[in-house]
């Protein structure tokens, strides 16, 4: 169980404070699959990063399975995003100097996965997300941008979080690839009971999700 | 793969980018195992130079030297002051004389051959009243010591071929024989001769290799001075300094001391110039070891600052996935590492190669410099002939200086090394881990 209770978010600019939260409020179940969508600049990536444990509101709290998070110290969040936490980014973020299985068996290692065992989950990720045995061992560059998310889906199901928070997944891929990398989320979130909140401003998608949350200048509009 | 093999991959990802930073940071290494082999060279020749001056320093009255020339001998007084100078630890006072056939019944072991011959020219010459002076006859060097070692030709104590020594410093009528003029008159060890009509006993017999001084006598100082009626005169005295360092300072307060009245010279203030000339290139080293540390450090550090600037991406992305600030920390130090300790090995053996050439060169060039200017500034043919002998003496011991790398030399360059790594790769990858993730990837 993931709640938001009154969570605002202000940045210091050069122009000023810009308020990019406004206090929001929400919760979500265990092994829900939720959307949020708004506009640019509406505060989605704002509020996922939060939830991430990225980074801290200005007020508020944010609890997630009894424990406050925006409370622990810098390293406890560390700990609470390698065992309790998937990312995928919409510009993949993997590590480009790592292969697709190194990439995995990254975040094996900063979960404490045992080291002698990574190398086989590795490869079993990633034969779930459908990379193959070649393509396991290329690097982020010879990866199509489908390819490349599906890596980074591995690697964020590499320590069986309880949560999956993806920023808008599919919004760097075609429409055909963007519908197998939702699918699989999807999937996901059926088997093994993840629960995921993706960001996207794409409605079709949104659509398909069991919750969907509207930003609207840094308000819930709509839940 | 772990922190440490993800560390040194990291390292080898870009082959340009780290093959000129490599090359930057083994130029400095090179610089600083050149300079310190220089600096360790030159220190060593520095002590060498030192120890082969020693720290003696010999006082003669003013005007006279080897027997010739003119002038009061030193008075007791004078040696009082000598004894007392600070800094001397000892001094050996020396009265020497010479027996005519009038004053002994020893007949001289010496020929006079060539150079006796060209005394006898000068001396059997008509004097100013227009009497001839009879022919000289070889005479009998009789020396009067405090210490007979000082007779000693290499510097250890005299070598006895038979008897004992004497008390130098005693009154007794005993001497010490050199070994030709022993042989000469069949003397050894109880018999008696002549001197000063005194009779003196042969304690022993001595030999120092030295034809001159193996055909000479050695008394007590005290029965030198009552036999040649010169009470409380010294002809030399040899005074001992505590320590090498102190040897031209005490020279200097020697010369005010006498207020001009004895000729003071030391071996170590001819050396000076090279010591100093030696000195000035070991501070140069000096000043070239840390240049070069801080060249080092200052290209290490640059880099990595570069190198995490230009992937705080890749660091935000490993702490939103669990990774720690140690983690990220512990890979670029690894990565730094990785990069140093390739330039350093580069380095290392860039400056085996150089430091050799480097130093001898530093060494001759300084050399050169430091004669031409002795030579211009003291001018004279005689004494500047001398002068270029001696020191020319001394340039060649100087350009013996070898790039000599010692183990002590080797760590302290490692030492040098792992410190700037270790500070250049952690001190930025520590300050980028601190930013919070959702502001690099925000930003990025």
């Amino acid at each position: 169980m993931l709640t938001v209770e009154n969570v605002s978010k202000t940045f210091s600019t050069p122009g000023g404070q810009v308020q990019a939260l406004k206090d929001i409020s929400l919760s979500v179940k265990t092994g829900e699959f939720v959307s949020i969508i708004g506009k640019s600049g509406s505060g989605k990536s704002t509020l996922l990063s939060i939830l991430g444990a990225l980074d801290n509101p200005t007020t508020g709290s944010i609890v997630v399975d009894d424990t406050q998070i925006n409370k622990l110290s810098g390293g406890s969040q560390t700990k609470y995003r390698a065992n309790k936490i998937g990312f995928v980014f919409q510009q993949y973020n993997l590590i480009p100097n790592l292969t697709a299985l190194e990439n995995v068996m990254l975040a094996l290692e900063f979960g404490g996965y045992p080291a002698n065992s990574r190398l086989d989950r590795a490869i079993q990720l990633l034969e779930s997300v459908g990379i193959e045995e070649d393509q396991q061992q290329r690097r982020p560059t010879r990866l199509s941008g489908g390819q490349q998310q599906r890596v980074s889906i591995a690697r964020a199901l590499a320590n069986q979080p309880a949560y999956i928070l993806a920023d808008e997944p599919t919004g760097n891929l075609d429409s055909a690839t963007g519908k197998k990398i939702f699918d699989l989320l999807h999937d996901l979130s059926r088997s093994q009971k993840t629960t995921i909140i993706v960001v996207t401003h794409d409605l079709e998608i949104a659509g398909k999700t069991d919750r969907t949350f509207t930003l609207q200048d840094g308000k819930i509009t709509t839940k | 793969m772990n922190v440490v093999t993800r560390g040194i991959k990291n390292a080898t990802r870009s082959p340009l980018k780290s093959g000129a930073i490599v090359l930057m940071f083994a130029v400095s290494i090179a610089l600083i195992l050149s300079m310190l082999v220089a600096r360790g060279s030159v220190l060593t020749k520095i002590n060498d130079l030192k120890a082969t001056t020693g720290t003696a320093i010999a006082i003669a009255p003013a005007g006279v030297q080897g027997g010739q020339g003119g002038g009061d001998l030193l008075t007791t007084d004078q040696v009082a002051t000598i004894k007392n100078t600070a800094n001397v630890s000892s001094i050996t006072s020396t009265l020497t004389d010479q027996m005519i056939t009038s004053d002994t019944n020893l007949t001289s072991s010496l020929q006079l051959g060539g150079f006796g011959q060209r005394q006898a020219r000068t001396d059997t010459s008509t004097s100013s009243t227009g009497t001839t002076r009879p022919a000289p006859t070889p005479r009998i060097n009789v020396t009067g010591t405090t210490d007979v070692n000082s007779i000693s030709t290499d510097g250890s104590a005299l070598k006895l071929t038979s008897g004992s020594t004497i008390d130098a410093n005693g009154t007794g009528l005993v001497a010490l024989v050199g070994s030709s003029l022993a042989s000469k008159n069949n003397l050894s060890t109880g018999s008696t001769f002549t001197a000063y009509g005194q009779t003196v006993t042969v304690s022993g017999i001595y030999s120092t290799g030295n034809t001159f001084q193996d055909s000479g006598v050695i008394m007590p100082l005290s029965t030198v001075q009552t036999l040649t009626g010169q009470a409380g005169a010294i002809s030399s005295v040899k005074a001992t300094v505590n320590t090498s360092d102190n040897v031209s300072s005490t020279v200097a307060a020697l010369k005010t001391a006498l207020s001009g009245k004895a000729d003071i010279t030391s071996q170590a203030e001819t050396a000076a110039a090279s010591v100093s000339s030696l000195q000035g290139i070991a501070n140069l080293t000096f000043a070239g070891v840390i240049g070069s540390a801080a060249a080092g450090a200052l290209i290490i550090i640059l880099a990595m600052f570069l190198v995490v600037r230009e992937r705080r991406r890749e660091i935000g992305v490993i702490k939103a996935i669990g990774g720690s600030s140690g983690k990220v920390i512990a890979q670029f130090t690894i990565e730094g590492l990785t990069l140093t300790v390739i330039g350093a090995v580069t380095g290392l053996i860039l400056g085996v190669f150089v430091s050799g050439p480097m130093t001898t060169s530093l060494v001759s060039s300084s050399q050169s410099t430091s004669t031409t200017a002795s030579t211009t500034g003291r001018g004279g043919a005689g004494f500047g002939g001398a002068v270029r002998g001696g020191f020319s003496q001394l340039g060649t011991n100087v350009t013996q200086v070898t790039a000599s790398l010692t183990p002590q030399i080797f760590l302290s360059a490692i030492g040098i090394t792992l410190l700037i790594a270790l500070l250049g790769s952690a001190i930025p990858a520590w300050l980028t881990s601190r930013v919070r993730p959702a502001e690099v990837l925000r930003t990025e």
